[in-house]
């Protein structure tokens, strides 16, 4: 007994501690994130690593996650379902990150998912940016998690709104024909929102840059007397939608799908064309000036973002690596890949963050946020609620749960922007 | 030579009335065995002979033979000989081929010899699918062996294509006759691989030529004739699509349904996508990877709508000549149409990957909804294939199934995308091992005993990161060859690899793992292993 305890005594430190996890040493984290940040695609959404490091460069400045720094590799993938799979094994074989956080779109994350076997294998991918309802398959995705609300919801809320602001006005939709076009048709149909449409249009992915085909859009809706025109699809699609329209004269009331809303960013020229336009947002107007979240990722933004523009997109950047710090830390003081996903099953609804709708993360459920809040485009092409910025945020499901007005009080800002 | 040649054999167009007359159909041999035969000679000796079946073999022995013997199983070989397009290759084979070899490339004969390796090999009785004949030779092939050379002591199978299904099949009946196997790029089961060349086959027909034949050919050299007319149907429809995926086109040969499709706006390369979706055809290529696109606006939608069509027609081409061909000998050796696909609900061949990956280049929901429905059994425009009970009766008795299961220390090759053999065969293999093999670790740590030796090794042949090229114009640029991508598209270092880690095996009883194996993995250069691979499996094992 002897001659044991004193052979471990003189063991190095290391030989005891748990075995490190993937991603993670005893100064550093390292995460991923593939996204398309180069080509048409890449609008917006090319500005989310920015963002996410600006916040993460925060982080590590005041100490880091339990002492760790946390650092993002980004890859390009075009908006590529093939390239997407690519960037994921390269991540985790390669760079070896302990998960993917806030990877984007549903083809690509469906792809990754099956091809790359990230269940199987205990990897998380985590806040992915799509709003697909079929992420909260446990079975068919149990190391992932979606950071927007579904489809159905937004499409069940644009419902009601649609029928409280608008009655008897004739109501129009131009849809994506895939995954995100099918979930928005669910929230529209009679067991959901229960939306009537004069005309439908659907169109498949990259059509929308095929000339004519817009115009095509415009004439149909022209025919079928639209007064009221949603606009289901991303933001490409509804670019060249309100550009077709403008040329045909063409001039409904605009609801504009929270997905593809901000043309302005894209192109600037078009921020005439949207003011007054309707959209729906779950997190503050980037211009509201009274909101502690936006001031202190605004602050960070500024100075570890430099020159980066502050908008909706740095937002949603931030605030994703905001949650992701609070994972971090929820998973322990030797966070490992099961501890991380166990920590957001477990506590990961708590986490305070920009949103305005609660997340929803559970031990059976993969969903972030649900919910919304209306508002206007205004003259500099940003989505405001009203003059007042008071928001009316309403809440759902994805099933066939009534869309209600929510009661939820987001929690305080953390001092300084961090999380304790 | 067979696997490596066919195809450019199979798309020589003919003029198949002036061929008529000179059709000879290959039968098996009917002789008792011969030989041994050897000359001798020294350092190395040749010895021939046939099995009692009539299949030629030929065996090579170098003067430092060590006990090892090395038994080579060659690819599928058409079984009908029509002068100057086909002919019956009935050769011994010992060795993989290189480029415009035969019998097995002298390289590699000389790598196995120099380590005082023999290799033996036969012709095979018949060609065609032949897995069970082959396998009845390579028994008899391996008893002649052992009793005329006493010293053998290891006896390592290996084979490709065609050869590589009967190797796996070699090593499931009979493990007690090998020490290990190199498995390369196999045929799967003949369920599965039928189904495959039936729904590749089938769909191309039915939707783009319903004049295609396909089944009921005449008996004997009519109907040589008839396939080989049907070989010059799929190639002119395979022509027109080519000049379809740019302007959408449909071809003019295709059925009412299909121009109906057409006429509603759907494409004619979504359509082509779509058969390469639902038969399970990789959708990258040699020359199309899908990754990128031209520069400027095309930059995102070349690789997402146009590449993938682009690239499961050049697949189908690939294997095209393989499909029909192999059918039609099956429907010669079980005298009537040995398949039936009126049950088949081709709808749900589509994954949920592929209807969203592929999302843009099927042309949308719609568009799949749309297609999908004309495939829809009742459709009297897209005919099923009603099988002959007492063909189809004896096509389900006769052969061997191979089951997947690994019974001796075996080292696998694939390419990721080769097109006659799908890395999904490969992919189902491994995941019923990985399957295995955690039971047998788990049973034994419970008992207390050693955890067992992995005993299968997959080889991924993996392509570059990307491959496409562009010409100034944006068009895109035929490439040959791409690792990864192709039949039995592999370099002599892989073959050496692969052979010197079977034999490594059968020496020490174990596949190597260590870090001099992997650097010679590294060495050989675009192969890969990676035991996080998800292949989807064959269309066949969907049910």
């Amino acid at each position: 007994m002897a001659a044991t305890a004193l052979s471990l005594s003189v063991m190095p430190a290391q030989a005891i501690s748990p075995r490190s996890e993937v991603g993670v040493t005893s100064t550093a984290i390292k995460l991923g994130i593939t996204l398309p940040m180069k080509g048409s695609a890449s609008f917006g959404y090319n500005q989310l690593p920015g963002a996410m490091k600006a916040y993460f460069d925060y982080v590590n400045a005041n100490g880091g996650v339990n002492g760790r720094k946390i650092s993002l590799v980004v890859k390009d993938d075009g908006y590529l379902p093939k390239q997407a799979i690519i960037n994921t094994q390269d991540l985790i074989a390669k760079d070896k990150v302990m998960a993917v956080i806030g990877a984007l779109g549903t083809a690509n994350n469906k792809a990754v998912a099956s091809a790359v076997n990230l269940g199987r294998r205990g990897i998380p991918s985590l806040f992915i940016n799509t709003g697909f309802s079929g992420f909260n398959d446990r079975k068919a995705y149990p190391t992932s998690s979606t950071l927007l609300p579904s489809y159905i919801m937004e499409a069940k809320m644009m419902s009601k709104y649609v029928k409280e602001t608008y009655p008897g006005k004739k109501t129009c939709m131009l849809y994506q024909d895939d995954d995100f076009g099918d979930d928005a048709l669910v929230g529209f149909d009679k067991t959901h929102g229960d939306l009537d449409f004069a005309v439908k249009v659907a169109y498949p992915s990259l059509s929308q840059g095929v000339a004519g085909v817009p115009d095509s859009w415009i004439t149909k809706f022209k025919a079928g007397g639209c007064e009221v025109q949603i606009v289901f699809g991303v933001a490409s699609a509804t670019l060249y939608t309100v550009l077709a329209a403008v040329k045909a004269q063409y001039a409904p009331k605009w609801i504009l799908g929270s997905v593809g809303a901000d043309i302005g960013s894209i192109n600037p020229a078009t921020v005439p064309y949207i003011i007054g336009s309707t959209s729906m947002s779950f997190m503050p107007s980037v211009v509201d000036p009274k909101d502690a979240y936006v001031t202190q990722f605004k602050e960070i933004n500024t100075k570890y973002n430099v020159g980066a523009k502050f908008n909706s997109w740095a937002l949603i950047g931030m605030n994703t690596a905001f949650i992701a710090v609070q994972a971090l830390k929820a998973a322990g003081k030797n966070p490992t890949r099961k501890s991380l996903l166990a920590a957001i099953d477990a506590s990961g609804s708590t986490f305070p963050n920009a949103a305005l709708v609660p997340l929803n993360y559970s031990k059976t459920s993969n969903v972030g946020l649900n919910g919304y809040w209306f508002g206007t485009f205004n003259k500099t092409g940003d989505l405001v609620p009203n003059d007042t910025f008071t928001y009316t945020v309403y809440t759902t499901d994805s099933g066939t749960g009534p869309v209600e007005k929510s009661s939820y009080t987001r929690p305080a800002m953390p001092a300084k922007g961090l999380p304790n | 030579m067979r696997t490596t040649s066919f195809k450019s054999r199979a798309f020589a167009l003919v003029s198949t009335t002036a061929l008529l007359a000179t059709l000879v159909v290959a039968s098996p041999a009917n002789a008792a065995a011969t030989g041994p035969t050897c000359d001798g000679k020294t350092p190395i000796q040749t010895c021939t002979g046939t099995t009692s079946d009539g299949a030629a073999y030929k065996m090579v022995i170098p003067a430092t033979f060590n006990g090892t013997v090395t038994i080579w199983s060659h690819g599928f070989g058409g079984n009908t000989t029509i002068p100057g397009y086909f002919a019956v290759d009935s050769t011994a084979q010992i060795a993989p081929n290189g480029p415009g070899e035969n019998g097995g490339s002298p390289v590699a004969i000389k790598h196995l010899t120099d380590k005082g390796v023999a290799l033996i090999g036969s012709g095979f009785s018949t060609q065609g699918w032949n897995l069970d004949e082959a396998i009845k030779a390579n028994v008899e092939l391996v008893g002649i062996f052992k009793a005329k050379f006493t010293t053998t002591k290891k006896v390592v199978a290996w084979g490709y294509s065609m050869g590589g299904g009967i190797t796996q099949a070699f090593a499931e009946q009979h493990p007690e006759l090998l020490s290990s196997a190199a498995v390369i790029n196999p045929v799967d089961a003949w369920g599965s691989q039928s189904k495959y060349f039936i729904d590749l086959l089938w769909l191309m027909k039915t939707w783009f030529d319903p004049t295609i034949k396909l089944t009921g050919y005449a008996p004997g050299a009519g109907g040589d004739m008839q396939m080989l007319q049907d070989i010059g149907k799929y190639t002119a429809v395979l022509t027109a699509l080519k000049a379809g995926v740019a302007t959408g086109a449909w071809p003019t040969t295709s059925s009412k349904s299909a121009l109906a499709l057409q006429a509603g706006g759907i494409p004619s390369r979504s359509a082509l996508l779509m058969i390469g979706r639902l038969a399970g055809i990789s959708a990258q290529s040699s020359s199309f990877d899908g990754l990128v696109g031209p520069p400027g606006a095309a930059a995102t939608a070349w690789p997402l709508a146009y590449a993938p069509a682009l690239a499961t027609l050049e697949n189908i081409s690939g294997v095209l000549g393989f499909a029909l061909l192999g059918a039609r000998d099956m429907e010669a050796k079980m005298g009537g149409i040995w398949n039936d696909n009126q049950a088949t609900d081709y709808s749900k061949q589509l994954s949920d990957e592929d209807r969203s990956v592929h999302n843009a280049g099927l042309s949308g929901n719609s568009a799949i909804t749309a297609m999908l429905s004309t495939l829809n059994p009742l459709n009297p425009d897209a005919p099923r294939i009603k099988g002959d009970a007492a063909a189809m009766a004896k096509n389900a008795s006769t052969h061997y199934q191979n089951t997947g299961k690994i019974k001796v220390p075996t080292v696998m090759m694939i390419g990721q995308h080769d097109p006659v053999e799908p890395a999904g065969i490969v992919q189902r293999i491994s995941d019923l091992y990985e399957a295995d093999f955690a039971a047998a670790k788990k049973t034994a740590r419970k008992a207390g005993k050693d955890v067992p030796a992995r005993n299968l090794q997959v080889l991924w042949s993996v392509t570059p990161k990307t491959w496409s090229k562009f010409d100034a114009a944006g068009s895109p640029i035929s490439i040959a060859g791409t690792p990864g991508t192709g039949h039995t598209n592999f370099t002599m270092a892989q073959y050496k690899l692969v052979i010197d880690t079977a034999i490594s095996a059968a020496d020490n009883g174990y596949l190597p793992w260590n870090g001099a194996h992997l650097s010679k993995v590294n060495k050989a250069k675009g192969l890969e292993i990676d035991r996080s691979t998800a292949y989807p499996w064959m269309k066949y094992y969907n049910k």
